[in-house]
């Protein structure tokens, strides 16, 4: 797919992207966790606090949606503009497009397995121990990974031929944030209406996380390697698309 | 003509997108019908005013655009832009700067690596060399880009006007090691709107206005064309 060099190139661009964040804060790295601790503990006042869902383990139950959730949303969030932004870049040299977003991809999942750690403790600590089940989880982390790859290369693709689809992409999610299950469960809407729900891939992701690390059941394992099986389709058909436009996207980047 | 094909560009066009109103677009043509031959060992200097098409050409010549019509033939050599502080990213040290932009214009790991104890020294910017480069003065960002790109060894080197850059005396110092390197038997294709460099460093000139070749030849004979024509 890609040769040596530029998997060396996408590598130590992630590494430095990394860096340079870190280094622009006072604090640095430290933010990556502050940031979704912050957000989480937003969640966790209002709807843990002030509206009491009678869910039990209700924490737990938001904290493992908002995680999984924040990971999804923001890397198809910034790799929206991941090929625009490497315009004066493409400009003087030739360089594969697909390595714009896969950066992104990278140090988003970087920051996620941070995020993950930090979970994982936290469930620990309140008493939801390592159960079998634990053995899915890098099946799923991987079906959400398809899922993030699959979609961020999608929307990585086609935004800089109609920049508007950006604001689409962000509406699309938030309007999915409230859709996914991550403050109710899919068992708690009205019947009719499942079928519908679960239309939805990041329901059924977030529901699996819930299952092996609260409940300790095993994941819907036709949904997931449904989606896998989907999202590894989008992903080889926007690959494709990038790189049959390969030549064209330094055009686009100029008006 | 005995020296070998490098490259051949047989009526080449590329386009850009403009906006022609409120969601309508309308194809540029930057380039209309450029034609010449560049062979290997040869250097050739573009002349034309501002916007003729000459920084679309080297782009074109580079791999970055592919020409939308007419035919751009390569006979087997890898070409690359001269191209300065490519990807520097504030807060990473000039070292970590070096090692990302060289893999941008085209070296492996390895080969940066390798280079570095050079990319360093003719820098000249001492223990700066391990500073976050957000704490460099222009000049020194300039240093350190040529020396960075000044590494890069491609079949066919294009410059785009820069020779020199940086504080006075490392202009003096890039411009002159750019000169040998132009007038060595490398392959080179110089853009300017100088005749008086293009006359002192390129073998052939190709004059381009508006997208089109207007003359293509000997250097001495395209300038005094050129020249003849601007004055009339």
């Amino acid at each position: 797919m890609l040769n040596a060099r530029y998997r060396d190139l996408i590598l130590y661009k992630t590494l430095a992207d990394l860096r340079a964040e870190a280094a622009r804060t006072y604090i640095g790295f430290l933010w990556w966790v502050l940031d979704p601790l912050i957000f989480m503990a937003i969640f966790y006042v209002v709807f843990g606090l002030l509206l009491r869902r009678s869910t039990p383990d209700f924490v737990p139950f938001l904290l493992i949606g908002l995680v999984s959730w924040r990971w999804f949303q923001n890397t198809i969030t910034h790799s929206a503009t991941s090929i625009l932004g490497g315009r004066s870049l493409m400009q003087q040299v030739y360089v594969p497009k697909i390595i714009f977003p896969l950066v992104v991809i990278l140090t988003d999942l970087v920051k996620f397995g941070l995020v993950l750690m930090l979970l994982l403790i936290y469930l620990w600590l309140a008493g939801f121990s390592v159960g079998w089940t634990y053995l899915a989880l890098p099946a799923l982390l991987t079906t959400q990974f398809l899922l993030i790859l699959g979609l961020t290369l999608l929307v990585a693709a086609v935004v800089p031929f109609v920049p508007d689809l950006k604001y689409l992409a962000e509406h699309a999610l938030q309007i999915l944030f409230y859709f996914s299950g991550i403050f109710f469960s899919g068992a708690s809407i009205p019947e009719n209406y499942q079928p519908y729900f679960y239309l939805n891939p990041m329901a059924s992701i977030i529901e699996a996380y819930r299952d092996i690390l609260i409940y300790q059941k095993w994941p819907h394992w036709l949904a997931l390697a449904l989606i896998a099986v989907l999202s590894m389709m989008i992903s080889f058909l926007a690959y494709r698309w990038i790189k049959k436009n390969d030549h064209l996207y330094p055009k686009l980047a100029r008006r | 003509m005995s020296k070998s094909l490098a490259l051949s560009l047989r009526n080449v066009g590329a386009f850009y997108w403009r906006q022609a109103g409120y969601l309508r677009k309308e194809r540029f043509w930057a380039l209309n019908d450029i034609s010449f031959d560049l062979h290997h060992g040869e250097s050739l200097g573009v002349i034309g005013r501002n916007g003729a098409g000459k920084s679309t050409l080297l782009q074109v010549l580079a791999g970055i655009l592919r020409p939308d019509r007419g035919e751009l033939v390569n006979h087997g050599v890898q070409t690359a832009l001269l191209s300065l502080q490519i990807g520097f990213v504030p807060y990473l040290s000039g070292r970590q700067n070096a090692l990302l932009s060289g893999m941008l214009i085209g070296l492996n790991r390895r080969e940066v690596i390798e280079k570095m104890g050079d990319i360093k020294a003719f820098s000249e910017l001492g223990d700066f060399f391990d500073q976050p480069i957000n704490t460099y003065s222009s000049g020194m960002k300039a240093r350190l880009g040529f020396s960075v790109a000044f590494q890069l060894d491609p079949d066919v080197l294009l410059i785009d006007e820069v020779l020199g850059v940086g504080d006075s005396d490392f202009r003096r110092k890039s411009s002159a090691v750019m000169r040998d390197k132009i007038r060595s038997d490398k392959t080179i294709v110089l853009v300017s709107h100088s005749a008086e460099t293009i006359r002192q460093l390129c073998d052939r000139a190709v004059w381009i206005e508006d997208g089109i070749t207007r003359a293509y030849g000997d250097t001495s004979d395209v300038l005094s064309f050129y020249e003849e024509q601007l004055t009339t």
